[in-house]
């Protein structure tokens, strides 16, 4: 086997392997962003108690590193399951995976999505309350809107750190692209292990410029006059 | 209508009934809760207790549920001091939205009743532009507008002019001279005296929390036997006179 075809192999696996962390990024990220506007109504609300414990919630998720919530969604549901009734329970790594990079995410844009809520300014509410809109209505026509583009910088950013944290999923056994490269590289005790770092940090360059180049569009697109 | 209010701090005891189409002016020093007079008409000061009634409306503060506070935002427009426009939105959006989201109206009735009330303000060749394009003097119009589009029963007007630099105070206090005119109810907070005494059927003297006097403009500018109403005004023509002396001297 020459090392050119050698390369060209590889190259074909990083290829097979890209979708799974596209996956992961795509599920983990809808799943942080539902739970992360559940999350910042709670708190906004402050309901006693239940916003207590979300407040505590987005301050236990900012601080674990993503690795560890991995290990603890991988190794600690399959324990914890059995504890409250719900019967033995493997969890897939992928499944693993998805929960906890959710979860991780959804703590960081929920302190994304509760400051551009509080800038919108009284005045609005005011105005809002005042000409008998419902609390609803005027959430989606007047406040949310005027949240957007508080909100995209910090969502966009938020969104580039889950895709650097998906580089750690092989930890628990799943062969994305990080895993397939650690695959090669002991394969072929070392050979190439530069080279083979560098396509992965270009493979997760693209990703994070992707993500960057929509949510410009979208701050462009929303922008307040 | 007729407002009871009783809270310790801001409004002791308040007792006031207004006929339809009257124009109402609140004067009095600054703290002595005016504004959140007018804000508890439609609640957006929220009274420990009292009753309010406006046309066949009666609702108790104590047991407001949420429909009440509707109905009763739905019967009065308010006119804010920092005009409290839509920053997203165009200046005839501004005034379209609520004809849509609260009246159901289609978007074609509200854009003609939107075009109708924007006219009446003159800013119809404005309709396009963005809050962040327009004076202080325009978004506080687009706000008049905003808020006679949804034909209310009445008009709260929370010192429309106290934002404004004073050269566009005028252009300002003659759309609400026409609102004023034209039967509608308004209630009206305001430091403009003048103006006050102009197009008032009756003016509230009021000063921490209570209502000192209420008459006719006459009765209470010029034929006061009230001692602090008295002092009240002469302390405000004392400081408009100094000011024009500031302006000739300046």
């Amino acid at each position: 086997m020459t090392m050119e075809t050698g390369m060209q192999e590889l190259l074909m696996e990083f290829l097979k392997t890209l979708p799974i962390n596209i996956i992961i990024i795509i599920l983990s990220a809808a799943l942080g962003l539902l739970f992360a506007v559940l999350l910042t109504f709670v708190r906004l609300k402050r309901i006693p108690v239940i916003s207590q414990l979300a407040d505590l919630y987005v301050s236990f998720a900012r601080s674990v590193p993503g690795l560890i919530l991995l290990f603890i969604a991988y190794f600690g549901i399959p324990k914890v399951l059995p504890l409250i009734g719900l019967g033995t329970y493997v969890i897939s790594p992928m499944h693993a995976a998805i929960i906890s990079m959710g979860f991780y995410h959804s703590g960081y844009i929920s302190e994304v999505f509760r400051p551009a809520y509080l800038a919108v300014e009284k005045s609005q509410h005011e105005a809002a309350d005042s000409l008998g809109y419902t609390p609803m209505q005027k959430f989606f026509r007047i406040i949310l809107p005027q949240m957007v583009p508080v909100a995209l910088p910090g969502y966009g950013n938020a969104l580039v750190y889950l895709i650097h944290d998906t580089s750690l999923i092989f930890a628990i056994g799943i062969v994305d692209i990080m895993g397939t490269a650690e695959l090669s590289i002991s394969r072929s005790y070392g050979i190439n292990q530069i080279l083979i770092y560098f396509i992965i940090a270009l493979m997760f360059s693209a990703m994070c410029f992707t993500t960057d180049g929509l949510v410009r569009k979208l701050e462009k697109r929303v922008a307040i006059r | 209508m007729h407002v009871s209010y009783n809270q310790k701090e801001v409004l002791k005891g308040i007792n006031l009934s207004v006929e339809k189409g009257e124009v109402v002016s609140f004067i009095g020093p600054s703290g002595t809760g005016k504004t959140t007079l007018l804000k508890c008409i439609n609640y957006l000061e929220k009274p420990q207790q009292g009753e309010i009634q406006i046309g066949d409306l009666h609702l108790n503060y104590q047991s407001l549920s949420k429909q009440d506070t509707l109905k009763l935002r739905r019967k009065t427009a308010m006119v804010f001091q920092m005009f409290n426009i839509f920053k997203h939105k165009t200046v005839i959006q501004n005034v379209m939205d609520a004809q849509i989201a609260v009246q159901k109206k289609s978007k074609n009735e509200a854009y003609a009743m939107s075009l109708k009330q924007l006219e009446k303000v003159g800013l119809k060749d404005k309709i396009n532009e963005y809050p962040s394009r327009l004076s202080g003097g325009q978004l506080q119009r687009v706000g008049i507008a905003r808020g006679l589009a949804l034909e209310p029963e009445l008009i709260l007007f929370d010192e429309p002019t106290s934002a404004l630099d004073p050269e566009l105070v005028e252009e300002v206090l003659k759309v609400i001279e026409d609102v004023a005119k034209s039967g509608m109810t308004t209630l009206l907070v305001t430091h403009e005296m003048d103006f006050a005494k102009r197009i008032s059927d009756k003016v509230v003297f009021m000063e921490n929390g209570h209502i000192v006097e209420v008459g006719t403009p006459e009765q209470i500018f010029e034929k006061s036997v009230n001692v602090r109403t008295r002092q009240f005004l002469k302390k405000i023509y004392a400081e408009q006179d100094q000011q024009k002396l500031n302006i000739k001297g300046g």
